[in-house]
């Protein structure tokens, strides 16, 4: 019977319009969560997709031994799709020319991702057997044979190499770059047990086979075998997507806290309607059971109303946006399953948190209020209320982001906010006491209604308030993010890098350059050498560790050493001060940290079969992403005196300058020039479709505020209700109370305003020094930018409820409440 | 006590106010006898609602006794009493308290449906009609008058039978016309299922057609008798 009487005041109440405030802010709330993780779970995939090009897959296994078996046949029967490539150095030789190269041999599938480009253009073949391809400098090398010898076989010159999607960074490799075919490998002969080789796997597949694949595989893996994928901090790309991805997440998460806030209010407002119902119910009889069903019933048929509207949205939301899109990302397919499922566990999780203390009041109203209409029962204490919202916050933000320090600094942030607005809705109280009514002027009136209803208006501050700090928070990160993409990837960030400069060419390079009128970085220069003890503790590499030796680890492979008289741009000593004696030696952050490295300590080094043992004097922290020379290890020039050496630097050219390479190629034929520019497109790529991402989430927290905004207006309104009728009835004009209603709203949206900047200045710093590693800085105009814009837009959202009721006759009024 | 609908013993309510204690009723001594009507006047803030509640198990007296129906109160916890209510009891409120979703059917239906009376409907239907209102069944609280909206409250007051029924100035809100109408169809519908009546009135008209008028004046009860003159009830 209770379960009939439910559905039948659902449907009433659904009919009369009385479930528009409640069903707006669940399908807000559902429909912000389903819609932002569909589109953000649709961006990442195609920002991966995009950064996956530059490693030609979507997963990569480095090692220098041949690979498990019960790896691949795992990959297989997953269905992933699986290159395998060889990569070693050896020498070619033509006639009495010889040079070392560096060989990558392919199979067939290869690349999986992206395309081989050739000087004349780009490919989707590969080598025929028996060929090479090559990069034009060896031809150069070599006297542009037809044909190269490599170990036992003879090779036809085949096309000019430019760039192999996945060898885009290796701007170091001294030795000239050649593509064959892996088929060919064996009849060469060259590798031989104990030879020094890489072999690369790579691997395509969807999301779930990937994840799925990582979990099998990468426990498997031994110390000296390397798992990558895009994230791996290896490119450029990695941290520029671990932002996007964060920051995508951030603002789903705000989404999720702006919706628990409109169903907040919306819940309590929906409880308060129903006291009478409850005390009328409760004086006919009805036992605490049938109470709870019917309203627990109701609650859920709300609930389920709002949540399948809220999909419907979501998903509508989801169609429109990927309109927008441009075709290659909306191309890529995201999962639907997780979206869909975090908007219902959304829906639910947030309605009956939401509104479990409201319907616990509603459930304890006596039936006496039948009699004594200002009855409201039992207060229970506030403190429930406040940590039941938080649980819900903090479990639906840990359900959407995985992400426990995430989760914790939005929900510090909604406590700190929480502490300010009680301490501000204290004072307002205090003030409130004895203060009547007065009716003389717009403004006594507008604060005079303030202070009445201070305990509201401190509740529609926390509602005014954190859809400003929403917005302000996205409002800064994004801003802040596509700044610090800006300043990494400038127009004229360096595309092309100059590698193997010999000692007697930097002069002429720098005047060749100069007359030229060419932006170049400074000439750096880069000898080879190999970190061999760290206080004299020998180091080993991961290859000796697993064959059981003891030590500390060091690096495997020998490493670009550079000396300087100062820091390099974009370096930040963090630690100790820039080399000053000759033996010292400044240690860039993550290798110190990787290796345990500490200021002091002697780091020993063999170069050219000679050992320099140096002193840390400094920790430096590089930027990577800089398309900068960047090194591990900056010594200076005494130190490196001895050794040989080669010099790089790297610059940008315009379009219109291409000429000038093949200029510098003329004269300087043995200098390796590198053309970093379509990596510098495809990462700019990336960082536009991102910042197009963080427009779109802006967009629907700004509607998302707005709906939060407007139903906290409707809240208010409803208690303003009566006064505006009995002021009207006692002939208050409409222009008095429109200015003072419009007066009250804009102190409030001012109030709301300034506490606003005061928390998203303090979320900010904690989400800049804790999760985004950005610089932190003050935004002052906000200071005055945020009151001055919450007055103006709660003061209008106030106006035109106000003048909506002011249409009506006092009679009207009277006869709404 | 078998023939006593309501008895009441000694009954004592005090609230806490911010200037201390406040005893509204001092004292209370009160026997309905079944099927009788009982009109209790008084001015305002005289205790007649506080009685009202009290003697309806909606409240809990500091002190003394009720019998309903010859059950004691004062023993039962919220759920006996609202079991109570269901079988015994009903109300009309002089603001009508009306669901204003629920169409003037189903309000009439609700006590019988929470009451799980199996034919709610046929019955609640039979009730409007018997109020005069059989083609209003669908028509909404906002859509009916004042005098409409309180004949529906009577009919949902009647649906289940009660044995007692409590109205609070239920012409309070009406103009003469409609006040005279909805007090006739009150006491016709009284009269036929022979309901014990206690209703709290300003009214001294509506007042005389119950068959006892009790006077509340300052937290005490007095009988009024036919020459006019009153006696404390509590005084023996």
């Amino acid at each position: 019977m209770e379960w009939t009487l439910a559905w039948r005041l659902f449907r009433r109440e659904l009919k009369q319009g009385q479930l528009v405030l409640i069903i707006l802010a669940l399908t807000l709330a559902v429909l912000s969560v389903t819609g932002l993780a569909r589109v953000s779970e649709r961006l990442q995939v195609a920002i991966n997709g995009q950064a996956s090009k530059f490693i030609a897959a979507d997963r990569i296994i480095n090692s220098p031994v041949l690979l498990d078996g019960t790896i691949l046949q795992q990959a297989t029967k997953l269905g992933l799709k699986l290159s395998k490539n060889l990569q070693f150095n050896s020498m070619v030789y033509s006639g009495d020319e010889f040079q070392l190269v560096t060989v990558r041999a392919v199979d067939d599938a290869y690349p999986l991702k992206g395309h081989i480009e050739l000087t004349s253009g780009v490919t989707d073949k590969l080598p025929l057997p028996g060929e090479l391809w090559y990069e034009s400098r060896l031809a150069a090398l070599l006297g542009h044979p037809d044909t190269v010898e490599l170990g036992n076989s003879r090779l036809k010159m085949g096309a000019a190499l430019s760039r192999l999607p996945d060898a885009g960074f290796n701007i170091f490799a001294s030795a000239p770059l050649v593509l064959m075919r892996l088929d060919d490998v064996p009849a060469t002969g060259v590798i031989q047990p104990g030879s020094r080789v890489t072999y690369l796997y790579q691997f395509v597949g969807t999301p779930a086979q990937l994840q799925a694949f990582e979990t099998f595989a990468k426990p498997l893996l031994t110390s000296s075998q390397r798992w990558v994928d895009v994230q791996s901090g290896d490119s450029p790309i990695a941290s520029a997507v671990q932002r996007a991805e964060r920051f995508l997440l951030l603002s789903s998460l705000l989404g999720i806290a702006l919706a628990c806030a409109a169903i907040g209010i919306a819940a309590q407002s929906y409880c308060q309607r129903h006291y009478d119902v409850v005390a009328m119910v409760k004086t006919f009889g009805a036992s605490a059971r049938q109470i709870r069903i019917l309203f627990g019933m109701h609650l859920l048929l709300v609930t389920v109303a709002g949540v399948i509207l809220g999909l419907l949205g979501g998903f509508l939301l989801d169609a429109l946006i990927m309109l927008a899109l441009p075709a290659e990302i909306a191309a890529y397919s995201a999962p639907v399953l997780r979206p869909l499922l975090l908007g219902v566990a959304t829906g639910f999780i947030s309605a009956f948190m939401f509104s479990a203390y409201p319907l616990l009041r509603l459930l304890n109203i006596p039936p006496l209020r039948v009699l004594q209409r200002q009855l409201e029962g039992v207060k229970l204490g506030m403190w429930l209320h406040l940590m039941l919202s938080l649980l819900a916050m903090g479990l639906l933000g840990w359900l959407y982001s995985r992400s426990l320090t995430l989760t914790l600094t939005v929900v510090a942030s909604v406590v700190l906010l929480g502490l300010l607005l009680g301490v501000l809705g204290l004072l307002l109280i205090r003030m409130g006491q004895s203060i009547g009514m007065k009716t003389t002027n717009p403004l006594s009136l507008a604060l005079a209604g303030l202070r009445r209803r201070a305990r509201q208006n401190a509740l529609q501050l926390v509602g005014f308030s954190s859809a400003l700090v929403l917005l302000l928070i996205i409002l800064a990160l994004r801003q802040d993010l596509l700044e610090e993409w800006q300043k990494q990837l400038p127009d004229n960030a360096p595309n092309y890098f100059l590698v193997n400069i010999a000692p007697e060419e930097v002069s002429p390079m720098q005047t060749f350059l100069q007359q030229h009128a060419i932006d170049a970085t400074d000439i750096y220069p880069v000898i080879r050498g190999r970190l061999s003890a760290i206080n004299g503790e020998e180091v080993i590499t991961s290859e000796q560790k697993e064959q059981g030796q003891r030590g500390r680890m060091g690096i495997s492979r020998e490493l670009n050493l550079t000396w300087r008289d100062t820091l390099p741009r974009h370096n930040r000593i963090l630690q100790g001060h820039f080399n000053q004696a000759a033996d010292e030696v400044s240690v860039e952050s993550g290798v110190a940290e990787r290796l345990g490295i500490n200021l002091g300590d002697a780091l020993s080094f063999v170069i050219d079969n000679q050992t320099v043992v140096v002193k840390v004097a400094s920790i430096r922290a590089v930027q990577w992403e800089t398309m900068q020379p960047n090194f591990f290890m900056i010594f200076t020039r005494e130190a490196m005196a001895p050794f040989a050496y080669t010099s790089m630097a790297s610059f940008h050219l315009n379009d219109n300058q291409k000429n000038v390479v093949l200029e510098l190629i003329r004269q300087f034929p043995t200098v390796s020039i590198i053309d970093v520019g379509a990596i510098i497109s495809q990462l700019k790529g990336i960082v536009s479709q991102v910042s197009l991402a963080l427009t779109l989430v802006l967009v629907l927290v700004v509607m998302a505020s707005a709906l939060v905004m407007l139903a906290q207006t409707e809240a208010g309104m409803a208690t303003r209700q009566r006064e505006l009728a009995i002021l009207r009835t006692f002939g208050a004009s409409g222009g008095l109370l429109r200015w003072a209603t419009s007066l009250e709203f804009a102190i409030l949206g001012f109030v709301a305003g300034t506490l606003a900047v005061i928390v998203t200045e303090f979320s900010i710093w904690l989400l800049k020094t804790q999760v985004f590693e950005l610089n932190v800085y003050a935004h002052w105009a906000w200071w005055l930018m945020a009151p001055s814009a919450g007055a103006t837009l709660v003061a209008t959202l106030g106006l035109w409820r106000c003048w909506q009721l002011l249409q009506k006759s006092c009679g009207e009024l009277l006869k709404l409440e | 006590m078998n023939n006593s609908a309501i008895k009441v013993s000694q009954l004592v309510k005090t609230v806490k106010t911010q200037e201390g204690d406040l005893t509204i009723l001092k004292g209370i001594n009160l026997d309905v006898k079944r099927g009788q009507s009982v009109a209790i006047l008084g001015p305002s803030g005289s205790g007649k609602s506080t009685l009202l509640g009290l003697l309806a198990a909606l409240d809990t007296p500091s002190s003394g006794e009720i019998w309903l129906d010859g059950e004691p109160l004062s023993g039962l916890n919220e759920e006996q009493k609202a079991a109570l209510r269901k079988q015994k009891v009903s109300f009309i409120f002089q603001s009508f308290m009306l669901v204003d979703t629920l169409s003037a059917l189903e309000n009439v239906m609700l006590p019988a449906e929470l009451a799980g009376i199996k034919d709610a409907r046929d019955k609640a239907k039979r009730m409007l009609e018997r109020v005069g209102l059989g083609h209003r069944l669908a028509h909404y609280p906002k859509q009916l008058s004042g005098g409409e909206q309180q004949r529906v409250a009577i009919a949902r007051a009647f649906i289940c039978d009660p044995q007692v029924l409590f109205a609070d100035e239920p012409t309070g809100n009406l103009d003469k016309h409609n006040a005279d109408k909805v007090a006739d169809m009150l006491f016709a519908l009284n009269q036929e299922s022979a309901t014990t009546l206690i209703l709290v009135t300003h009214d001294l008209h509506l007042a005389q057609r119950c068959e006892r008028q009790l006077l509340m004046d300052d937290g005490q009860l007095f009988e009024q008798r036919a020459d006019s003159s009153s006696q404390v009830i509590g005084e023996r």
